[in-house]
């Protein structure tokens, strides 16, 4: 174990237990992973990606590239979490990844033997030809070999939860300066949202020895994170990634709810994703420490100074016994501090300036070699075992060490703020980028804004706060600048040391060298975003947070340019990984979408139906009995009792939408190809509607039920565009017209009663109503109630049995079905479903979606006399094309099998006998198909080229996806009942 | 214990909407009903009836316990000036009440709740979970009804069962 005796934010009364690769270890409460790991002495902790080198831990946050690991196992297996980033819970199960067999002794490590044509562009010059080896051959084998983790294909068994937050300020991240805006703003009573990634509030300030008002840091921001809390005005969303930004000011966040622990409650989430409404915001998110490029430096043992401060300060781990600092920046020299103070043995300070900063007298009076002007070129052994240095005057000096800290500079973490397409800009001052041009409402403050120092970070929260406050017209208590401790941030960037002999890594996941850049420098790749693609620089899961500036020096180096002319990328959200589940929330499996059932659904449920999908609707199928062999069976029979004697179907999921006004029956007469205004009181007429271009957009029955009031149906699938048509009608084409609609589909629970018992079915339920031909005649309509309720009653067919379609209050249907079911018992009654229905109709020949494909005219499926000569509708003059009005267009025909026991398919294609099966022949398709009970034998719908002169014509199907190639005769597609008498029964 | 929320869907309440003709105003509308009409997302009450603006020219009206011909003579008192078209049968409305209904709802609402944003008087015609409703903010201040089409009720109540769960709020829910 290397924790230190005391200090650390640890619960040290709090031990937990975990695994790494199956072995047991312990840490603290309040450790990460990777602090537990480190006071562990665990140095090896993954593989990289291409030359499965040993990797370590590089750096304590979110920019970690190198140790990935996959949390938990089986179903709930997360792979690719940064140990820097995963809290440490009793029974933690990690495990390391891109190994075989094993992490120690990895084979593929043999790809470093190769690694001088491993090289950038490897994959795209090798693997070319032949080029249909790609998909089958190259890209499975280099994705086995590389990829980074792996899924699990168990479905995922966390729950994600959803929120919507709104507020005049969004603090993005928990520092000084956050802290800073968060306080000033609140105090003023705006409404602020504190979001930060960790569970603690302070960011650096948990990681250094930094004093604030006479405070330690971090008891500074415990102090004003407990004042913030009791603000009801202020919301803290600790743990919690802010990760993208987008229009209108949102932006959204992923909060982390139950990831320090094995699993999270029962019913709760383990994550919750947040869309948050911002007025304005502060990106307050700090910097990132640059490592440095020289020799080995990928090798475990090497960290960020920044890092190792982190260890040893917040969680009192100790990553080594000896260690090397390697600076170019005043900040690794506090970390030398932090050494010191640990009592951690400091071998020396390698510093690559050759003037020391004045923070150099206090190590020196600690005793420690300073090595002024001097750089590492190199680090030896597998972990670090020594470091090569060059002194100022080209001297070589090997000092054994078994950590090696660099210190390369900071960059502020701006990568949010690039989001909506501001391109950062380089900032000589800090050596690094700064925002240019914001998002709307967002400034960047503190580090993020490449104010490093301590008191410019507090100076600037204090001030944005007050702004924001001002620009909402509120009036912030000018809060005083507290005293700080006072840090030096001077630095000089060096973006690579010269003399290397081993591998020198820019981008550590995804194995780019400073070589793969001077090639890609040298083939051409100049511009930054052609040399990321090219070396895939940046493009792994961190977005190279810890190697884009540096890529850019050398690449500025490399092409002669300076830095600032070389531009820089942008980046995407999220700005950090984010689970897709925690996206999709609750919508998954059967909840994807949300579900419409209609008033009879329980009732359908209770007696065995099975369900389909129309939409978002689920309608009953088929209801089937206890004994029948399969589903054909069930079908034959509700069809044939229908046809027989009676039965029911809820038809409640047909769009319904009433049209009122003194102009109802213009626009009627407008939007359909047959007239309305015509139409009497108390009567229905069968209508299609065309679309602008002239084909059939719709079709359903209308019927007037006052002078100035008239109630449509459509169907299922249209009814949400009809709707919108009749809107865009009515508002944009002719707004002249007082005419008002509304849709009523969800009023209306509708029940086809239909067969020849249906009057006496139906005189069961309105036992007072005349339901006589004289008094409900066919294609009649009348209001009336049913049990004290609105109820409306047509005499309409689909079937084409005499039929009746009632309506009644969908709170009211449930009852209804009921009351079908139980009066229809006398008469032998059956429910039938979409399927019966669907046979029925292909028995009528009506044409139904398969028909109404949007491909097809008027005349096309018959109903070509319907369209008036005396008015104007939509879709007239285009239906009148000569395309459309073609005599060989396929118009719709029934089919029928010669041999009476072949099966007809929809699908399948139409040819003239003996004609050869190819493209140029074809003369249509069968659109709809069914096994009819009624004839005993399969009948089709087809369109077929000059159709309706071919009656009696025999013809081929042909069926390539299904088999066999039957023949079939052209015939009405009235099958049943062609003269239409039963409906007037 | 107060519960934290309660819900409950009302069961004999008639609703209706109501569409002005060509020309009428909400004025002219409204003055015959009594009441100033909303012409923005809100509600406003007399003491026969509640009216939620819902759009341009459109409003959803409410009326407990007025019984299934209510609208019937909705329109004819506004004969000439509006279309009325009952909406009794297939809207279903649920009063949120106690203090997780705002935060409940919040979950499921892209627009803000705080009541200095959507205070007394506030309405929204919007959706949750993919679901479109009309959302109002009752006169008792914590709480809300929601109102929507009756064939989504099992889909919606099974967001307010995981939402509910997810936030930890335990809620009374009488009668769905």
């Amino acid at each position: 174990m290397s924790r230190l005796a005391q200090g650390g934010l640890i619960d040290r009364t709090r031990r937990y237990a975990f695994t790494f690769d199956g072995k047991a270890f312990s840490g603290f409460a309040g450790d990460t992973l990777a602090s537990a790991l480190v006071a562990n002495d665990i140095k090896l902790v993954g593989r990289s990606f291409k030359y499965h080198r040993p990797r370590g831990i590089l750096t304590a946050g979110p920019e970690e590239p190198n140790a990935l690991v996959t949390l938990g196992a089986g179903a709930a297996a997360e792979p690719n979490c940064r140990a820097t980033m995963v809290p440490l819970f009793d029974g933690l199960q990690a495990s390391s990844q891109n190994r075989w067999p094993s992490l120690s002794c990895d084979i593929l490590a043999i790809n470093q033997l190769f690694s001088p044509i491993l090289v950038a562009g490897f994959y795209y010059k090798t693997f070319m030809w032949p080029s249909r080896f790609w998909e089958k051959l190259y890209e499975p084998l280099i994705r086995r070999a590389a990829g980074l983790g792996a899924l699990t294909p168990a479905p995922d068994p966390d729950r994600y939860d959803r929120a919507h937050g709104f507020c005049d300020l969004l603090v993005i991240g928990g520092g000084p300066a956050g802290l800073a805006a968060a306080l000033t703003a609140g105090r003023a009573g705006l409404r602020v949202i504190l979001a930060d990634m960790d569970r603690l509030w302070g960011g650096r300030l948990l990681a250094e020895h930094q004093l604030i008002g006479g405070q330690e840091g971090h008891q500074w921001a415990s102090t004003v994170a407990e004042e913030l809390a009791a603000l009801p005005n202020v919301t803290l969303l600790p743990r919690t990634l802010i990760f993208g930004i987008y229009d209108g000011r949102e932006y959204a966040a992923v909060q982390h709810l139950a990831d320090d622990q094995a699993a999270a409650p029962a019913g709760r989430p383990r994550q919750r994703f947040w869309k948050i409404i911002a007025r304005h915001a502060v990106l307050a998110s700090g910097a990132i420490e640059r490592p440095l490029v020289f020799g080995g430096n990928d090798r475990p043992g090497v960290m960020t100074a920044s890092a190792l401060s982190t260890y040893v300060n917040r969680f009192a781990a100790v990553p080594g016994k000896r260690v090397v600092l390697f600076t170019t920046s005043d900040s690794g020299w506090t970390s030398a501090f932090d050494l010191i103070a640990a009592g951690i043995e400091v071998a020396a300070v390698v510093e690559a300036r050759p003037d020391l900063p004045a923070l150099a007298d206090r190590v020196r009076r600690a005793g420690i070699e300073i090595l002024a002007g001097a750089v590492v070129t190199d680090v030896r052994g597998r972990s670090v075992g020594s470091v090569e240095i060059v002194t100022q005057h080209g001297g070589r000096r090997r000092i054994a060490a078994d950590v090696l800290a660099v210190a390369g500079g900071w960059n502020p973490n701006i990568g949010l703020g690039g989001n909506l397409g501001g391109r950062p800009v380089w900032s000589d001052s800090i050596h690094s980028y700064v925002l240019d041009e914001s998002p709307p409402g967002l400034q960047p403050i503190g580090a993020a804004a490449g104010r490093f120092a301590l008191s410019d970070a507090l100076a600037d929260g204090l001030r944005a706060g007050s702004e924001v406050a001002a620009a909402l017209g509120v009036t912030a208590a000018a809060a005083d600048l507290p005293a700080c401790s006072d840090d030096a941030v001077a630095l000089a960037p060096i973006w690579q040391v010269r003399g290397a002999k081993g591998k020198a890594f820019v981008d550590f996941q995804h194995d780019v060298t400073d070589e793969d850049i001077a090639l890609a420098a040298r083939e051409g790749f100049r511009s930054v975003e052609l040399m990321k693609r090219y070396t895939t620089l940046g493009m792994a899961t961190d977005q190279g947070k810890t190697s884009q500036v540096n890529a850019h020096g050398l690449l500025a180096a490399a092409t002669g340019r300076k830095i600032a002319d070389i531009g820089t990328i942008l980046s995407r959200p999220p700005v950090l990984p984010v689970a897709i589940g925690v996206l999709a929330g609750a919508h998954r499996d059967q909840h994807f979408r949300p579900e419409r059932h209609t008033a009879s659904h329980q009732w359908a449920a209770e007696q065995g139906a099975s369900f389909v999908d129309a939409g978002l609707w689920k309608r009953a199928q088929c209801y089937a009995r206890p004994g029948d062999k399969d589903w054909r069976e069930t079908v034959n029979r509700e069809v044939t009792t229908t046809r027989t004697g009676v039965g029911f179907c809820d038809i409640s999921t047909l769009g319904k939408i009433e049209l009122q006004g003194p102009d109802a029956a213009i626009l009627l007469d407008r939007l359909y190809i047959n007239s309305f205004s015509t139409l009497a009181v108390g009567r229905a007429r069968y209508g299609v509607m065309l679309r602008e271009d002239g084909f059939v957009m719709d079709d359903g029955t209308t019927t007037r039920f006052a002078e100035d009031r008239f109630f449509l149906t459509t169907t299922t699938v249209n009814a949400a565009k009809v709707m919108q048509h009749i809107d865009y009608a009515r508002q944009v084409l002719w707004p002249e017209l007082d005419v008002q609609a509304v849709s009523v589909t969800e009023q209306w629970a509708s029940f086809s009663v239909a067969g020849p018992r249906a009057r006496d079915l139906l005189q069961q339920i309105l036992p007072d109503k005349d339901l006589s031909n004289d008094a409900v005649p066919f294609m009649a309509a009348r209001e009336c109630h049913w049990q004290g309720v609105p109820a409306k009653l047509f005499r309409l067919s689909f079937s084409g049995e005499l039929a009746f379609e009632i309506s009644v209050w969908a709170s009211q249907g449930d009852r209804l079905a009921r009351a079908l079911s139980e009066a229809g018992r006398a008469f032998g009654a059956t429910p039938y479903g979409t399927e019966a229905l669907g046979v029925m109709r292909i028995e009528k020949g009506h044409p139904a979606g398969n028909e109404l494909n949007g491909q097809t005219t008027a005349p096309d499926l018959g109903l070509g006399r319907m369209m008036s000569k005396k008015k104007d509708f939509i879709g007239r003059v285009m239906a009148m094309r000569p395309g459309l009005t073609d005599p060989a267009r396929p118009a719709l025909v029934g089919l029928r099998p010669v041999a009476s026991g072949e099966r007809i398919r929809a699908g399948g294609h139409l040819l003239e006998k003996h004609a050869k099966a190819i493209a140029a022949n074809d003369q249509g398709h069968v659109t709809s198909a069914a096994f009819s009970p009624t004839l005993g034998h399969w009948i089709g719908l087809a369109l077929l080229r000059h159709g309706p002169e071919r009656h009696g014509e025999q013809i081929v199907i042909h069926d390539p996806l299904r088999g066999a190639d039957i023949a079939a005769q052209v015939c009405s597609p009235r099958f049943v009942d062609p003269e239409g008498v039963r409906v007037r029964g | 214990m107060v519960d934290q929320l309660t819900i409950a869907k009302r069961q004999t309440l008639q609703l209706a909407s109501i569409m002005a003709r060509r020309g009428a105003s909400a004025a002219c509308i409204g003055a015959r009903l009594g009441l100033a009409l909303p012409t923005r997302p809100g509600w406003v009450q007399s003491s026969a009836l509640d009216v939620l603006g819902t759009g341009p020219g459109s409003w959803l009206a409410l009326a407990e316990g007025a019984g299934p011909d209510w609208s019937d003579r909705l329109s004819v008192q506004l004969a000439g000036l509006a279309s009325v078209s009952d909406q009794s049968g297939g809207t279903v409305v649920f009063r949120f009440a106690g203090p997780g209904a705002r935060a409940l709802l919040q979950s499921g609402v892209t627009l803000d709740l705080h009541p200095d944003n959507f205070g007394p008087g506030a309405a929204a015609t919007t959706a949750i979970a993919h679901i479109g409703v009309v959302l109002w903010r009752t006169a008792e201040k914590a709480g809300f009804e929601v109102a929507l089409f009756r064939s989504y009720k099992a889909s919606f109540r099974h967001w307010i069962e995981t939402s509910a769960a997810a936030q930890g709020l335990a809620f009374q829910a009488p009668e769905w």
